[in-house]
C-alpha cells in the first residue's frame, strides 16, 4: 500500500512537471495541429513478457497503416509511437511520461495489469485519453479514472464465464486454483465466491501454489482430498503445465479449466503427452480462433512475414477504436475524445459490439477453447 | 498420511543434494555461496543441451540416456564450480566475508542472465519425461522413476559422505575446515582441495538438475533462485557444514513443506515451514547436528 502511495506521489510530480514543461514551450501549437495525431503505445519490449510486445505493436502498425491507407483521421496521419515499460511499474511510469510530453493524443497501452496501475494517473492527468486493450486487473477501472477505458474482458468477466461454463459442464465440486499474484487470485476468489454462493455446482477447495517451483506435489495431495471432478486454475501456463501432469500421475480423472493466462502451446508440452488434451479455457478471441479473421490474418501475414500472436487483435482494436472516438470528436481535445467513446455504439470489434459500461469496461467477450493436438482451438461462445 | 510423507521425502532429497554443495563450501571457507542454485539451473540446461545433442539415442533408451547425461553433466557442472571459485572466490580469499558474499550475489546474476541471453527466457521441455508406473506402498502412490530418483540422490550421498569421512582427500578437506593456516602448514594445498570441493558440490547440484528437468519437464533460468533458498534453508536446519546433517535437513524441510500445505494450505506452507525453522533454531542455533565453534579471531 504504502509502494503504490509512493508510486503515485511520484508519478503525479513527474506529470505535474512534464505538464508545465508542455505548457513553456507549449509554442508551436499550431504547427502541431497540421502534423501527424501521435498514438501512443506503452508495452513490454523486454523483460518476462517480452514475447507479447512485438505482436501488439505489429497489430497496432497494422491499423495505423490500413488508417492512413484511407486519408487518416480529420484530414491528418496517424503515427504509432511505442515506448518499452518491461512489464515493470518504474519503467512503465518513465515510459507513459515519454509519451506524454511527446505529444500524444491518445494512448493504446497496457498488458501487464501491475505496470499498467500507477501509468494511469499520468495520463488521466495529462488529459489524455487512454484505452487498455490487454490489462484486465479489476483494479485497473476500480480507479474510476475518467479517461481510461478498458477493451479486454475484466476478472471478474472471466470468472463469471467460468461459472456459466461449470454450471454447464454439470460439474460438482469444482476445486480453484491461483498462485497468490493479484490478477490470479482476482479471478480465483471471484469464482470461488460465485460458486460458494450459488447451489449447483459446489466449491471443494480454493488451493494457492508458489510460482515458480516444480514440485507441488503437496498442493494436489491437498486438492484431491476434496474428491474434485473439475480443477480451475487460474494461473500462467508454466506452472498450470506442470499442475496437470502432476494432477494426472496423482490418478485424478476429471477435467480441468484454465485461464487466459494459461493459453499457450507451451503449456501442452509442458504438461507433455496428451495429458494436456481435452483441457478447457476461458479466453478472449485470439486470432487462431476467430472466425471470418482469414483476411486480416493474412494482411497481417503479408506485412510483416509472421503469423500474428495473442493480443494482436486486442491491440489493432485498440488503434482502430481510438481512430474511430478522434473522428467523431472532431477534434484531438481529450475531453471530447473521451465522451465520443462514451456515447459509441456500433462499433465492431473482434469480440463483438463495443458499447462501454459506466465503469468504462465492456461487457462479455470471453469463450471457451479447448486443447487439441497441443494447441487451443475453439469451442464455444459463453 | 503415508502419502504426505512421501511427497515430503521426494522434494526433500532433492533439497538435500542442492543443500549438500552449500553446506560443503561453508564449511570448508565459511562463504554462502548464492550462486550454487544457479549450477543447479546449469545442469538442468547442459542435460537439455546434452539430451538434444543425442537425439535418436533419447527416443530409443530414455532412461540410459538420462544417466549418461546425468554423468556428463556432473563433470560439466562440477567444472563449472571449479571455474566459478577460480574466477570469482580465489582472488578474494584474505578478503572481508562481505565481499565474497556480494561476490556471490553477483556470480549468481551473472550466471542466470548469461543463461538468459544464451537460452532465452521462454521455459524450454525436457525432451525425456520420466512419466511411470504407479506402485502403491503403504497407501501412498510411488511411480518407478521416483524411486529410482531417489536411490540416486542417496547414492551420491552415501558415496559424498564416505568420501569425505574415510578418503585423504576428506580428511584434507576436514583439515582445512577446522584451521587453515594449520593445515597449509602441515603441506596440505589448500587451493586444490578447496577446488576440488567445488566440484563435488557443483556436481551434485547439477545432478539434481538434471533430475529435476527429466522428472517435473519444466526448466528456466530463474529456475536456481527458489531451490538454492530451500536448500540454503535446508543446509542451515541440519547444521551448516556438517554433511549428514544437511541431508536431514533437506529431508525435514521437505516434510515441513508437505505437512504445512495439508494442515493450512498452499498460502501458509512457507509460512509454517519458516515458522518452525525459527522456532527451531531459536532453541538449537546450531542446527540438528550441527556443533558449536568457537568463533576463530
Amino acid at each position: 500500500m504504502r509502494t503504490r502511495r509512493v508510486i503515485l506521489t511520484f508519478a503525479l510530480v513527474t506529470t505535474v512537471s512534464t505538464a508545465c514543461g508542455q505548457g513553456l514551450l507549449g509554442g508551436g501549437s499550431k504547427e502541431e495541429e497540421k502534423g501527424p495525431i501521435l498514438v501512443g503505445m506503452d508495452i513490454p519490449l523486454s523483460g518476462d513478457s517480452a514475447e507479447i510486445g512485438p505482436y501488439m505493436r505489429n497489430g497496432a502498425q497494422l491499423a495505423v497503416d490500413e488508417i492512413n491507407g484511407k486519408g487518416g483521421v480529420l484530414g491528418r496521419k496517424l503515427q504509432l509511437r511505442v515506448e518499452d515499460d518491461a512489464c515493470d511499474p518504474r519503467t512503465a511510469v518513465a515510459a507513459a511520461n515519454k509519451l506524454v510530453s511527446a505529444g500524444v493524443k491518445v494512448s493504446v497501452s497496457g498488458y501487464c495489469s501491475g505496470a499498467t496501475l500507477p501509468t494511469l494517473p499520468i495520463f488521466d492527468r495529462a488529459r489524455i485519453p487512454m484505452i487498455i486493450p490487454v490489462a484486465n486487473s479489476a483494479e485497473l477501472p476500480a480507479q474510476k479514472l475518467r479517461h481510461v477505458f478498458l477493451i479486454n474482458g475484466t476478472g471478474d468477466q472471466q470468472a463469471a464465464a467460468a461459472f456459466r461454463w461449470l454450471a454447464k459442464e454439470g460439474a460438482k465440486k469444482v476445486a480453484v486454483m491461483h498462485d497468490n499474484t493479484s490478477y490470479s487470485k482476482d479471478i480465483a476468489v471471484r469464482t470461488a465466491t460465485e460458486l460458494d454462493r450459488s447451489g449447483a455446482p459446489d466449491k471443494s477447495v480454493l488451493e494457492a501454489v508458489t510460482p515458480k517451483e516444480s514440485d507441488y506435489s503437496a498442493a494436489v495431495t491437498s486438492v484431491l482430498k476434496g474428491n474434485p471432478d473439475y480443477i480451475y486454475w487460474t494461473g500462467y501456463y508454466a506452472e498450470g503445465g506442470l499442475l496437470i501432469r502432476q494432477f494426472k500421475q496423482a490418478g485424478y480423472k476429471g477435467r480441468f479449466l484454465v485461464g487466459d493466462g494459461s493459453v499457450a502451446t507451451k503449456l501442452a508440452e509442458i504438461a507433455g503427452g496428451k495429458n494436456a488434451e481435452g483441457v478447457y479455457a476461458t479466453m478472449t478471441p485470439t486470432p487462431e480462433t476467430l472466425q471470418g479473421a482469414e483476411s486480416w490474418k493474412a494482411a497481417y501475414k503479408q506485412k510483416f512475414n509472421a503469423d500474428p500472436g495473442p493480443y494482436s487483435t486486442q491491440a489493432y482494436d485498440g488503434v482502430r477504436l481510438a481512430a474511430e472516438a478522434v473522428r467523431k470528436a472532431g477534434s484531438t481535445d481529450g475531453g471530447k475524445i473521451v465522451t465520443a467513446l462514451e456515447t459509441m455504439e456500433g462499433f465492431t470489434l473482434f469480440s463483438g459490439p463495443l458499447k462501454f459500461t459506466p465503469q468504462h469496461t465492456i461487457t462479455g467477450g470471453f469463450e471457451i477453447q479447448v486443447v487439441k493436438d497441443g494447441r487451443f482451438v475453439l469451442k464455444e461462445k459463453i | 498420511m503415508s502419502q504426505l510423507v512421501w511427497n515430503g521425502l521426494f522434494v526433500g532429497s532433492f533439497y538435500a543434494l542442492v543443500a549438500l554443495g552449500y553446506s560443503m563450501v561453508y564449511g570448508v571457507i565459511k562463504l554462502l555461496n548464492f550462486a550454487h542454485g544457479d549450477l543447479y539451473m546449469l545442469g538442468a540446461f547442459s542435460g537439455f543441451a546434452m539430451l538434444g545433442a543425442l537425439g535418436g539415442l533419447v527416443r530409443s533408451q530414455s532412461l540410459l540416456a538420462l544417466l549418461l547425461v546425468l554423468v556428463a553433466t556432473m563433470l560439466v557442472t562440477g567444472l563449472a564450480g571449479m571455474a566459478l571459485e577460480r574466477v570469482a572466490y580465489r582472488p578474494l580469499r584474505g578478503a572481508p566475508r562481505l565481499s565474497l558474499l556480494i561476490t556471490a550475489v553477483g556470480a549468481s546474476f551473472a550466471l542466470e542472465y548469461g543463461t538468459r541471453a544464451a537460452a532465452g527466457a521462454d521455459p524450454r521441455v525436457y525432451q525425456v519425461r520420466l512419466g511411470g508406473t504407479t506402485l502403491h506402498v503403504l497407501g501412498a502412490r510411488v511411480t518407478v522413476q521416483q524411486l529410482v530418483l531417489v536411490a540416486i540422490a542417496v547414492a551420491l550421498m552415501v558415496a559424498l559422505h564416505r568420501l569425505v569421512t574415510s578418503s585423504r582427500q576428506g580428511r584434507a578437506m576436514r583439515a582445512i575446515a577446522l584451521d587453515p593456516v594449520a593445515a597449509r602448514l602441515m603441506g596440505i594445498d589448500v587451493d586444490a582441495v578447496i577446488a576440488r570441493t567445488f566440484f563435488l558440490g557443483s556436481a551434485l547440484a547439477g545432478a539434481a538438475g538434471v533430475m529435476a528437468g527429466g522428472y517435473y519437464g519444466k526448466i528456466d533460468f530463474l529456475m536456481g533462485f527458489i531451490i538454492g533458498l530451500k536448500a540454503f534453508t535446508a543446509a542451515v536446519i541440519g547444521g551448516i557444514g556438517n554433511i549428514p546433517g544437511t541431508m536431514l535437513g533437506g529431508l525435514l524441510l521437505g516434510l515441513l513443506e508437505s505437512f504445512g500445505t495439508d494442515l493450512l494450505g498452499g498460502e501458509w506452507r512457507d509460512v509454517f515451514a519458516f515458522g518452525c525453522l525459527i522456532l527451531f533454531l531459536t532453541v538449537r542455533p546450531t542446527g540438528l547436528l550441527g556443533e558449536r565453534v568457537t568463533e576463530r579471531v
